[in-house]
C-alpha cells in the first residue's frame, strides 16, 4: 500500500462526503429537520446533469449548473408542501414525508431515465496529474476547490452577514424569531431549497467517478449522517473535518481491511461515537 | 360492549380465514391473501413502535431479513423443521434486536430514526457480501414449511398450502397487539410518547419501557420474514430494500395510527392495489411513495381523520 496515495485518495473521497452532506448539516441545524430523500435527490442531480449532457447536448460545465438549478426549484416544491408540517414541527410525519418522496423519486426516475447503468461524464475525470506512482484526476481538484470554496462562503454568511443572522436566530428558536417579525416559514425553504441545490453539486462533482443508476443514493445518507454526526448538528467547519476524517477512514480502512464492508466500518466509527457521547448528538432540547 | 367484543373478533377472525376461497380461490387470490397476512404482520411489528412509543425505526427490515434467513439457512444447511426455525427467527431477532436497542438507548427522534435506517442499510451490506448468509446469491431452496404436531399438521409450500398458517400468525399477532395496547407496558409507551413528565412522575422509567417495546417488536417481523422465507422458497439481501420500509410505514399510516386493525386494512389495499392493479414495478413504487407522503401531508390521521372530518362537518 503506498500510504501518500491513499492519503490522497482520503481527501478526494473527504471532499466528496462533505460536499454531499453540507446541504443536511445546515437543514438539520436550522431546521431540525431530516429529509431521508437526500440520496435520491443526489441521485436525481447527477441523472438531471446527465440527461442534460445526453439530451440536450450541452456539455459538462452547462449541465451541472442545470442539474443545480432544476434541483433547487424542486426544493421550493417539496418544501412548499411540506411547510405546514415544518412550522408544526411534527418531525415524526416529516421523516416519513421525505421516505416517500424519495421512494416516489426513485420510481419515477426509474421510469423517465430507465433501469440501465448509464456513463455519467466529466472531461475533468480522465485528466489525470502524475507524480511518480501516485495520480489523481483534475476532477479531484475541481472537488476538493468547490468543497472548500463552497464551506467558506456558507460559513461567511452564516456568521457575517444579516442573512445568516436569520438563519441562526429562526434556529435557535422559531417562535420567538417570529415574535420579532422573522418570516420563519421563508428561512426554512431557503434552507431546503440550499440543501437541494448542495447536493446536485455535490453530484454532479462526485457522480461521474463511477457509471450512475437510478437506484444509487443510500450509501451517500448513511456517510452524509455519520458527517453530520461527527462534525457536530449545524456545524459548517465541524461537517469539513468530519468529512474529510471520514474520507481518510474509509480510504484507509478500504486498502487496509477490506473494501467491501466500508460502509458497516463508517457505521460502527458513528455508533462508537453515539454510545460514548450520546449528549449533544440528539435533539436540541 | 366488551361482551359483544370477543365473540364478534372471532367471527370475524373465522370469517377471514375463508376470504380466500370465497373470492374464488384461484392461485393469485391465495397468492395475494398470503402475501397480506405475512406483510401485515411485518408492518405491525414497525407499528409497535410508530403507533406507541412514537418513534420512526427505520430499522425493522432487519428482524424482518433475520427472520428469513434464519429460516432458510438452517431448514436448507440443517435441516430444521418449523418448528425449529421459527424458535430460532425469534431468538435470533431477539438478540439483534437487544443490541440494537441498547445502542439506540440514549437516542431520539430524528437520531434514533438515524441509526436504526444505518443499521438496517450496514446489515443489507453485510448480507450481500458474507458467504455465509449466501452472498449476493442469498439462500436458494427452502425446502417446504414442515408444521406438524404428533405427525399432524401442514406441511406445505406454495401460497394455498401456506395460508391457514399465515392466517394463524396473523391472528396470532393481532392478539398480542391488543393484549400489549390493554398491558401495563402499552399504556406506559404512550403515556412515555405523549406526556413524558408525566412518566416518570409516576415512576415510569421511560428508557425501560422503550427498550422493551423495540425488543418485543422485533419477533413480530421476523416471524413474518420466516414464512416468507418459505412463501418464497428463497432468501436474498432484497429482504432489505426499501419497498418493504415503505410498505410497513404506508401500511400503519394510511388508515391511521394506533388503530388495531390499521396495518392490516393498510397493508391489503396496497397488495391489491399492486396485485391486481399494477402499472409496473416503477410504477407502483410511484404509487406508494406519493400515497405515503399524501396522507401524511393531507391527512395526518390517516384515512380515519377524514371520516372524523366528515362526521363534523355533517357531511355524512
Amino acid at each position: 500500500m503506498n500510504l501518500v496515495q491513499q492519503l490522497i485518495n482520503g481527501l478526494v473521497l473527504g471532499s466528496g462526503y462533505a460536499l454531499i452532506a453540507i446541504g443536511w448539516t445546515v437543514l438539520l441545524g436550522a431546521a431540525r429537520l431530516v429529509n431521508f430523500a437526500h440520496g435520491q435527490l443526489y441521485m436525481l442531480g447527477a441523472f438531471l446533469a446527465w440527461a442534460a449532457m445526453s439530451q440536450l447536448g450541452v456539455n459538462y460545465f452547462v449541465a451541472v449548473p442545470i442539474a443545480v438549478l432544476v434541483l433547487g426549484l424542486l426544493g421550493i416544491l417539496l418544501q412548499g408542501m411540506m411547510l405546514r408540517l415544518v412550522m408544526q414541527q411534527n418531525l415524526t410525519s416529516l421523516m416519513i414525508v421525505t421516505l416517500g418522496f424519495g421512494y416516489l423519486f426513485q420510481g419515477g426516475a426509474a421510469r423517465i431515465f430507465g433501469g440501465n447503468p448509464e456513463r455519467f461524464i466529466s472531461p475533468l475525470q480522465s485528466a489525470e496529474i502524475r507524480f511518480g506512482d501516485i495520480w489523481f484526476t483534475w476532477q479531484d481538484v475541481l472537488t476538493l476547490l468547490c468543497t472548500l470554496l463552497l464551506f467558506g462562503l456558507l460559513w461567511l454568511v452564516l456568521n457575517r452577514t444579516r442573512l445568516g443572522a436569520l438563519v441562526r436566530s429562526v434556529a435557535e428558536d422559531p417562535k420567538l424569531a417570529q415574535l420579532f417579525g422573522i418570516n420563519a416559514a421563508l428561512v426554512y425553504v431557503g434552507v431546503f431549497v440550499f440543501e437541494c441545490a448542495a447536493v446536485a453539486l455535490g453530484a454532479g462533482l462526485v457522480a461521474p467517478r463511477s457509471p450512475i443508476l437510478t437506484s444509487i443514493g443510500f450509501d451517500e445518507v448513511i456517510l452524509t449522517f455519520v458527517v453530520v454526526v461527527l462534525g457536530g448538528i449545524g456545524s459548517v467547519g465541524g461537517s469539513l473535518l468530519a468529512g474529510f476524517g471520514l474520507g481518510l477512514f474509509t480510504a484507509l480502512f478500504g486498502a487496509l481491511v477490506s473494501p467491501a464492508y466500508t460502509t458497516a466500518a463508517a457505521f460502527a466509527l458513528l455508533l462508537g461515537v453515539l454510545v460514548a457521547r450520546p449528549h449533544g448528538l440528539g435533539a436540541r432540547r | 360492549m366488551k361482551n359483544v367484543a370477543t365473540p364478534a373478533a372471532l367471527i370475524l377472525a373465522a370469517f377471514a380465514y375463508f376470504v380466500p376461497s370465497v373470492a374464488g380461490g384461484a392461485p393469485v387470490i391465495y397468492a395475494a391473501c398470503t402475501s397480506i397476512a405475512i406483510l401485515a404482520v411485518m408492518a405491525y411489528g414497525a407499528d409497535l413502535i410508530l403507533s406507541y412509543l412514537g418513534e420512526v425505526s427505520l430499522g425493522h427490515t432487519i428482524f424482518w431479513a433475520a427472520g428469513g434467513y434464519a429460516a432458510s439457512l438452517l431448514a436448507v444447511n440443517a435441516g430444521w423443521n418449523g418448528w425449529q426455525t421459527a424458535g430460532a427467527a425469534i431468538v435470533v431477532s431477539l438478540v439483534l434486536a437487544a443490541a440494537l436497542g441498547l445502542a439506540t438507548l440514549r437516542t431520539r427522534e430524528f437520531v434514533f430514526s438515524l441509526v436504526t435506517y444505518a443499521a438496517a442499510v450496514v446489515a443489507m451490506e453485510i448480507a450481500f457480501n458474507w458467504p455465509f448468509l449466501g452472498g449476493s446469491d442469498g439462500v436458494v431452496g427452502v425446502p417446504p414449511l414442515e408444521l406438524t404436531i404428533f405427525g399432524k399438521g401442514i406441511t406445505g409450500a406454495g401460497d394455498a398450502a401456506l395460508w391457514p398458517v399465515a392466517w394463524a400468525l396473523l391472528m396470532l399477532t393481532l392478539l398480542f397487539i391488543q393484549r400489549f395496547r390493554q398491558s401495563r407496558l402499552g399504556t406506559s409507551a404512550l403515556m412515555v410518547q405523549m406526556n413524558p413528565d408525566l412518566a416518570q412522575a409516576l415512576g415510569v422509567d421511560a428508557r425501560a419501557v422503550r427498550f422493551l417495546v423495540f425488543v418485543a417488536s422485533a419477533p413480530i417481523s421476523a416471524l413474518a420474514g420466516w414464512l416468507y422465507a418459505y412463501q418464497r422458497a428463497y432468501v436474498g439481501s432484497d429482504m432489505f430494500e426499501s419497498y418493504f420500509l415503505v410498505l410497513m410505514l404506508t401500511a400503519i399510516v394510511i388508515v391511521g395510527r394506533r388503530l388495531l386493525l390499521g396495518p392490516l386494512i393498510g397493508t391489503a389495499l396496497i397488495i391489491v392495489q399492486q396485485t391486481f392493479f399494477s402499472i409496473g414495478g416503477d410504477g407502483d413504487k410511484i404509487v406508494l411513495g406519493t400515497v405515503l407522503a399524501a396522507i401524511l401531508l393531507l391527512w395526518p390521521r390517516g384515512l380515519v381523520g377524514i371520516w372524523t372530518v366528515m362526521v363534523r362537518h355533517r357531511m355524512i
